[in-house]
């Protein structure tokens, strides 16, 4: 209705007003209520100001959006009704960028961001990022405006805006969605999506805020408009006769395998891997980004010097092992098989006859069908659907009480054995990375070793980037906002943004946030750039420049070498070059400090230093580093 | 988008170490490749980086923990080298005659046993 009163008005409106833009044909008729007493053209409180109460009650910080007028209401009582605090409106230039934002500041917070966005247009820009949480197990909470009521649309744009079914286009990989109908029905619905998205195994959830209930203002509900009480459910722990299984195969196994993928979701995660790990004396594979097989990069969940980490010969202690224990691992085919990819595509076990397989995850419990991020089918000797970091405590203490000494002192045996292996490829790696030291570009070694050079006596959190597998071997990872994982769904354009919302979040516990960009994934959507100055988000990026689509450019050669055509135009349609772009110009004109591009490896410590001071003045900083292929 | 794919296939060489040393491909009977001239390093060099070899293996042939091993300094002999090219074991793009001559080939082979030593390694705390 009030809708329609703004239509009459601005058809009232005297010739050259803006608001009399609309087609020529309304100028001629007449105000539908002229002939019957004045409608109200302002209200009082309105139905988002309520929303607000109810966004406030659940403890957001902030809300991320590119601004649309499908969700105008909401956007209003954000900023003047809720004085634009608890939560703040970060602007977004991409509805990808701003539900990256939200994933990477999860996952150092521990805590959801809203993000409000366009039920049609903003939510299909937003769904990769999308995807990429579901795929990550963090939950995202995003508003969507849209006008169901077709008689309330305007002509024109706000129906091709519109939409029966708004979240029905990411249903398959967000884990609730709701359209409710009224204020009561809002708030109880966006406290129960608060809750689900909370709940282990975390994803994002989608709450579609009407216009009309957005800007009506708030009718009698007798006193029925209120914010229901929030209760976050505890986490599913397995079951007890199968942890105790579990705790009999492991202290029974002669040479344990612990692989642990995002278990570690809080600290305490960490903690615990560390306690069971060092009970047993086992071997633990886990932090691994982009190796082989890419199975655990999910969460920092194990120290990389510890003695016990295996990572770094992970193919030589999976097939040592006569049991695994895979702890919240998305892909425990992957890590106990080895797929070989030429013409024949084949797969064969990377284990040793008889391995014993346990699986403890929440994932389990949250499988759809379409997208087919639940990997391929395990033969599992022990599976418990349940969330691993809840199940550790239980687990521990039922190891812990079934440990005799003679088998104490078999595990610190193994555990002594295991020690020398680690140092063994530690210091392998670090012979390795001298190689081509002095090489332009720059190798990726010499980068991880300059970088580390610049943060390792800083409160660092490195919230994107692998860097070819090199911080992992060259950097000292100890604490859990250290390391925050990979986008999940591997849709590119996720670095640069969730490594903003990460920065956001590590800004008030005055960390040193590192992003290493990957130059193609920076380009899906670099107006992020902007926003991070706009917010005075400090952050170091640092850009592995190789000017191309890399991995493609392999792909490629794959295809090319197959076909007997080998591999020179494989550049085609992959590299990022001619013109090669300048990062630190893009940067710049954004409001950032930046540098660069920098090919010559002596040049790059000083740089980084002086871009770290940046960030330490409140200002994001970017260092272009031209590297090597990998 | 297909990221993760290739990281599983490239690593395979890369991290276990095990095809490039592996004496099945000592064994097979194959006819073999010459000894390179020492002579043809840069002509190397420039093959390296045209058939796409520093891609996975950097322009110095210096490796890379995701995509391939190291190939130089003091690598495999020559005849495993050439073998492991034309008939890789794991995830390397196989190189045929055609698309790789065996003097190319040779000379690839020239240029990476060329590649200096490490530096020191990086004093790392």
């Amino acid at each position: 209705m009030r809708r329609a009163a703004a239509v009459s008005a601005a058809m009232a409106a005297p010739a050259g007003v803006a608001a009399q833009s609309a087609t020529p044909a309304a100028s001629t008729a007449a105000p539908e209520s002229s002939t019957t007493e004045a409608e109200p053209l302002t209200g009082g409180r309105a139905g988002s100001d309520f929303m607000v109460d109810t966004i406030k009650a659940l403890g957001f910080e902030y809300i991320c959006a590119n601004p649309g007028s499908s969700f105008r209401g909401l956007h209003e009582s954000v900023i003047n009704y809720g004085g634009n605090e608890k939560p703040e409106l970060l602007t977004c230039m991409h509805e990808e960028s701003a539900v990256a934002m939200a994933h990477g500041y999860f996952k150092i917070e521990g805590k959801p961001l809203a993000v409000m966005a366009h039920g049609t247009v903003g939510l299909q820009h937003a769904s990769m990022a999308l995807y990429n949480a579901w795929c990550d197990r963090v939950p995202v909470y995003l508003l969507l405006g849209n006008t169901l009521d077709a008689t309330m649309r305007a002509p024109g744009v706000e129906w091709v805006h519109s939409v029966q079914d708004a979240a029905a286009m990411v249903r398959d990989y967000t884990k609730w969605d709701d359209t409710p109908m009224s204020l009561p029905h809002f708030a109880e619905s966006a406290v129960r999506a608060y809750k689900i998205a909370m709940t282990p195994p975390y994803g994002p959830v989608v709450i579609v805020a009407d216009s009309e209930l957005q800007e009506h203002p708030i009718a009698d509900h007798h006193g029925a408009l209120r914010v229901p009480q929030l209760s976050l459910a505890a986490p599913p722990q397995a079951d007890s006769g199968a942890v105790a299984e579990a705790a009999r195969l492991l202290v029974a196994a002669d040479s344990p395998l612990l692989i642990a993928d995002r278990l570690a979701r809080t600290p305490a995660g960490l903690a615990r891997l560390i306690e069971l790990a060092e009970l047993l004396q086992a071997a633990v594979i886990s932090t691994q980004p982009n190796s082989l097989p890419p199975i655990a990069a999910g969460r920092m969940n194990f120290p990389n010097r510890h003695p016990l980490n295996q990572t770094l010969r992970s193919v030589a202690a999976i097939a040592d092992a006569d049991l695994i224990a895979g702890l919240e691992i998305a892909n425990i085919y992957g890590a106990t098989h080895i797929f070989r990819d030429q013409l024949e595509r084949t797969s064969r076990p990377a284990t040793k006859a008889g391995v014993k397989l346990i699986t403890i995850t929440a994932g389990d419990l949250s499988v759809k069908a379409n997208y087919q991020d639940f990997q391929r089918y395990v033969e599992a000797d022990l599976s418990m659907a349940a969330d691993g970091e809840a199940t550790l405590p239980a687990l521990i203490e039922a190891v812990r009480r079934l440990i005799t000494p003679e088998r104490r002192r078999a595990f610190d045996a193994r555990g002594a054995k295991l020690a020398d292996a680690s140092r063994l490829v530690l210091e392998r790696a670090r012979t390795d990375a001298a190689y081509a030291w002095d090489a332009s570009p720059i190798s990726t070694a010499r980068f991880a070793a300059e970088v580390w050079q610049q943060i390792r006596s800083e409160d660092w959190s490195l919230v994107n980037g692998n860097l070819s597998g090199w911080p992992l071997r060259l950097w000292n990872f100890d604490k859990h906002h250290q390391y925050i994982g990979v986008s999940g769904g591997s849709g590119i354009g996720y670095g640069m943004p969730a490594s903003v919302g990460a920065a956001l979040a590590n800004r008030k516990h005055g960390r040193l946030s590192v992003n290493i960009q990957n130059d193609g994934d920076m380009m899906y959507a670099p107006g992020v750039l902007w926003t991070a100055a706009h917010h005075k988000i400090p952050i170091l990026t640092v850009v592995h420049n190789n000017r191309s689509y890399h991995e493609e450019t392999m792909h490629l050669q794959r295809m090319g070498n197959r076909r007997n055509r080998g591999v020179d135009r494989a550049h085609i349609g992959n590299e990022i070059d001619n013109p090669a772009i300048d990062y630190a110009k893009l940067a710049q004109a954004m409001g950032w400090y930046a540098e660069g591009p920098i090919a010559n490896p002596n040049d790059l410590g000083p740089a980084l230093a002086r871009a770290i001071a940046a960030v330490k003045r409140g200002q994001p900083a970017l260092v272009d580093v031209v590297t090597q292929p990998r | 988008m297909m990221k993760t794919l290739l990281v599983i296939v490239m690593c395979a060489a890369a991290l276990s170490g095990i095809a490039l040393s592996s004496p099945i491909l000592t064994a097979r009977s194959q006819p073999q490749p010459q000894p390179a001239p020492a002579d043809n390093v840069e002509k190397g060099r420039l093959g390296f980086v045209r058939v796409g070899c520093a891609q996975c293996h950097g322009r110095e042939a210096q490796g890379s923990p995701t995509s391939g091993p190291r190939l130089g300094p003091n690598g495999l002999p020559y005849p495993a080298f050439a073998r492991y090219v034309r008939e890789p074991r794991l995830q390397m793009p196989p190189y045929t005659g055609k698309i790789l001559p065996d003097a190319d080939l040779a000379d690839l082979y020239a240029f990476v046993q060329s590649r200096p030593k490490a530096a020191t390694p990086p004093a790392l705390q």
